[in-house]
């Protein structure tokens, strides 16, 4: 008898626990996911210092100390100066705000205009099915970069020509794979149920679809964060992105410092890294959260 | 009529050139090796092929081996004029009629004889151009009132007033040589097509990427050339054009390559590469749209320039762009340059830079610009120098308050903004010219000249424009000269950065070239030769 009101008990209890908090959720995954944390962190890193940029940064990126010009990494300027005398550490750190705003702006524009256009083609069906899929066909068969080349090769170079040129090549990647969320989502018994009882196409995709596709909207949505920053740095070394003398990474990273790398090599050098401990943050971070979220991958 | 030629022969100076004799010349320290193609690194693509229209290197370099011209500039001699398609001309006494004589034998590469007629069609296009094109250089021959061809081999051109710089303005190489029967057809067919009578024959052409040119067995100069032929790579960034010298993917860079890069280059091949260093005919600056506000504000102007500071570009630039001497409009040490003590006393020239700045920031406040502006500036998306240049304006502006957002162009699409259309704010422009010749350089700050992208008139400019173009005493035109300078300079009209020092890198098997202080002269590459690695 005891034990089975102590079973009854347990289960009661179990059906009613409280959701989790934020902290809880947190510790859970920086517990199973040390890794994605790791990278969690590389980005928060990135974030202050964009944000505190101003705070932050030893000198005035746009501005050298023309007496400096080359100088080598020293106690007053930690990664050196360039051929203007510019602190390379300040432009790094005003650098990481344009690798954020590109990124962020532009994966989320992607992400948002392909999930739409996922849904829409997934409900829809049949001829706008049809022709948004081809149109999404040809837009896949273009390269991610050769296609964002050609866009800001258009468009001129500009920061916010860099977001459209990287977003574009975005949406037929997240359409794909949001149409597929959604065409299993709309054959649920729920979704018929509320057609059933009137329920009205925008309440449908708006309610019962979208929120249902959610998931795998967020893990493109990171996954491509770092694709983006990428694709930026890539542009503006290609001079495409970012005009001189924004302080942009890939900016940074091509101009002349091609013509320094013997004599200075640090102008190329720090830029370089800071490219690839972004872009590695958020593909650690984008993968965990992608198992994290993912039902299938659940243990 | 015939004691007047007699008296006019008497009188005439006569220049005999046997231009067959310069090469002989040079060619008398080695035995120059026949055959080879010369592989050469440019930094941009030709907006057009015709040279009549175009003022970019790009154009030049690309084709002027394909071309003749009427007379030239020594390649072994800046700035001595010999003779190329004329063997020789005279000057008439009162200055006003020149007569050339051309030399026979001369086959375009259709295989048509070069005639007087050919000259005076072409210079007709570039001197009296007709509806719907472009000549860059009309109105450096304003004396002019007609060219005439009376025979086959002889061109006179006639002239309404006396002009000092006629000669040297002849020897363009600009100016070459089209046959009449294609411009008859089509004015603008030269800017895709190729007719020449040079060393080299048009052989391929892949837009942005490489330009080549076969020998010219039938070529007017016997034995000549010693190539088989040419070969541009184009590229705008620096450190690939370094980058295809140091494999040997490229053997020379006509233009020049920063400090920095010869450096890298020497380092690494030593003795392999010859550096030729010159100063050089070209002036940087920046145009002001002076259409538009608030560039109609004379303080606003003035503030520009004196935010500017020249002596510290001079040292930043010189390593990293070879932009190097400060000077006015015409090349310092010339004849015709402002002296040093009053160029001092300009706007943008002091000495204290401090002070210069601080009379910056007085003049925007008094304009109504205590914060300063933002302003956009255009420029050519050419590593050397323009964008290390609009790079140090950007920052010297940021000192008074002015926040330039930099915007660099194509060179189609910058020439299209800042010549053609105006569609600017502010641009990085430059003059580079193939010779020290007011002339050529003053010409751009004259009204509704092409050049003149400010878009400014002052009849002051005009006027000393225009006498001291006629004053064939040098002093008295040496002191035309300085005034118009000082007009455009007090007045802020243009915003003058720094004058060029070239430094042209080629690989030592690359023989017979002598680099002079431009990039447009000596380009035909006749007498250039390889010897064997």
């Amino acid at each position: 008898m005891a034990t089975s009101i102590e079973l009854a008990h347990a289960s009661a209890s179990a059906t009613l626990a409280p959701k989790p908090s934020v902290t809880e959720v947190v510790a859970r995954f920086v517990r199973t996911k040390p890794l994605g944390a790791a990278g969690g962190v590389i980005i928060l890193g990135m974030l202050f210092l964009a944000v505190f940029a101003q705070m932050l940064a030893p000198y005035d990126p746009y501005v050298g100390d023309y007496g400096l010009q080359f100088s080598r990494p020293s106690a007053e300027h930690w990664f050196g100066t360039d051929e203007f005398g510019r602190d390379v550490m300040s432009r790094i750190m005003y650098g990481a705000r344009i690798a954020l705003f590109v990124g962020f702006t532009a994966s989320l524009i992607g992400c948002t205009i392909g999930a739409l256009l996922g849904v829409i083609s997934a409900y829809w069906g049949g001829r706008v099915d049809l022709l948004l899929e081809r149109l999404m066909d040809i837009l896949l068969a273009f390269p991610q970069l050769i296609l964002a080349l050609a866009i800001a090769s258009i468009l001129g170079p500009a920061v916010q020509n860099v977001v459209i040129a990287i977003s574009i090549p975005v949406i037929p990647r997240v359409a794909r794979v949001v149409r597929s969320a959604a065409l299993s989502v709309k054959e649920n018994v729920y979704v018929e149920a509320v057609q059933a009882l009137g329920a009205t196409r925008r309440r449908v995709i708006l309610q019962h679809i979208i929120p249902n596709v959610a998931a795998p909207y967020i893990i493109m949505l990171t996954a491509q964060l770092g694709a983006a920053i990428l694709a930026e740095a890539a542009l503006s070394y290609l001079g495409l992105g970012a005009a001189e003398p924004t302080p942009s990474w890939g900016l940074m990273l091509s101009g002349s410092a091609p013509s320094y790398a013997e004599k200075a090599p640090w102008i190329a050098l720090f830029p370089g890294i800071a490219i690839s401990l972004g872009v590695f943050g958020f593909n650690l971070f984008g993968d965990s959260l992608r198992d994290a979220l993912d039902p299938k991958l659940k243990g | 009529m015939r004691r007047h030629q007699a008296l006019v022969s008497g009188f005439a100076l006569v220049f005999l050139i046997v231009s067959l004799l310069a090469p002989a010349r040079a060619a008398a320290q080695e035995t120059p090796r026949r055959g080879g193609v010369l592989l050469a690194a440019i930094a941009a693509d030709a907006p057009s092929l015709d040279p009549h229209q175009e003022q970019t290197f790009a154009t030049m370099q690309l084709v002027a081996p394909l071309y003749s011209t009427l007379i030239q500039i020594d390649p072994y001699s800046y700035p001595k004029i010999i003779g190329d398609a004329a063997t020789e001309w005279k000057i008439a006494p009162d200055g006003l009629t020149y007569t050339f004589k051309i030399r026979p034998g001369i086959r375009f590469h259709d295989g048509s004889p070069l005639t007087a007629a050919d000259v005076k069609a072409t210079y007709d296009k570039i001197i009296f151009p007709p509806a719907g094109v472009r000549s860059i250089r009309k109105n450096t021959y304003s004396a002019m009132s007609s060219v005439e061809a009376p025979d086959p081999s002889t061109v006179v051109f006639k002239l309404k007033f006396p002009s000092a710089s006629l000669l040297g303005n002849l020897a363009s190489p600009w100016n070459v040589i089209y046959p009449k029967k294609y411009l008859d057809r089509d004015p603008n067919y030269f800017k895709n097509n190729v007719v020449g009578s040079g060393p080299f024959k048009f052989k391929s052409y892949t837009r942005g990427a490489t330009f080549e040119g076969e020998r010219n067995p039938d070529y007017f100069v016997k034995d000549r050339p010693y190539l088989d032929g040419y070969k541009f790579f184009i590229s705008t960034e620096t450190a690939v054009r370094a980058a295809a010298i140091r494999s040997g993917r490229a053997w020379v860079e006509f233009r020049t390559f920063p400090l920095s890069e010869v450096e890298a280059i020497k380092k690494q091949l030593g003795d392999k590469v010859v550096v030729q260093e010159t100063p050089a005919t070209g002036l940087f600056g920046i145009a002001m749209n002076q259409t538009q506000k608030p560039f109609t504000d004379i303080r606003v102007r003035k503030a520009l320039t004196l935010g500017i500071d020249r002596s510290t570009a001079g040292r930043v630039l010189y390593p990293i762009a070879s932009l190097r001497d400060v000077g006015g409009l015409m090349r310092p040490t010339t004849e015709w340059a402002i002296a040093e003590s009053e160029l001092q006393l300009l706007p943008g020239f002091w000495r204290d830079a401090e002070k210069s700045r601080a009379e910056a920031r007085r003049l925007l406040a008094e304009a109504g610009y205590p914060n300063g502006f933002k302003v956009v500036l255009k420029n050519r998306n050419v590593r050397t120098p323009y964008i290390d240049f609009g790079v140090y304006v950007i920052q010297e502006w940021r000192k008074i308050g002015i926040e330039a957002e930099h915007r660099p162009l194509e060179t189609a699409a910058w020439f299209a903004d800042g010549r053609d259309t105006g569609n600017f704010e502010v641009i990085v422009n430059g003059t580079f010219n193939y010779m020290d010749d007011p002339d050529l350089f003053l010409e751009r700050y004259t009204s509704g000249d092409t050049s003149n992208w400010g878009r400014f008139s002052d009849p002051r400019i005009d006027d000393l424009f225009a006498r001291q173009a006629r004053a064939l005493d040098p002093g008295e035109r040496r002191k035309l000269v300085i005034e118009l300078q000082k007009i455009v300079l007090e007045n802020a009209y243009h915003i003058p950065g720094l004058w060029w020092a070239r430094s042209m890198v080629h690989w030592a098997k690359v023989k017979n070239y002598v680099a002079p202080p431009n990039h447009y002269s000596n380009q035909k590459l006749q007498d250039v030769w390889l010897a064997e690695d």
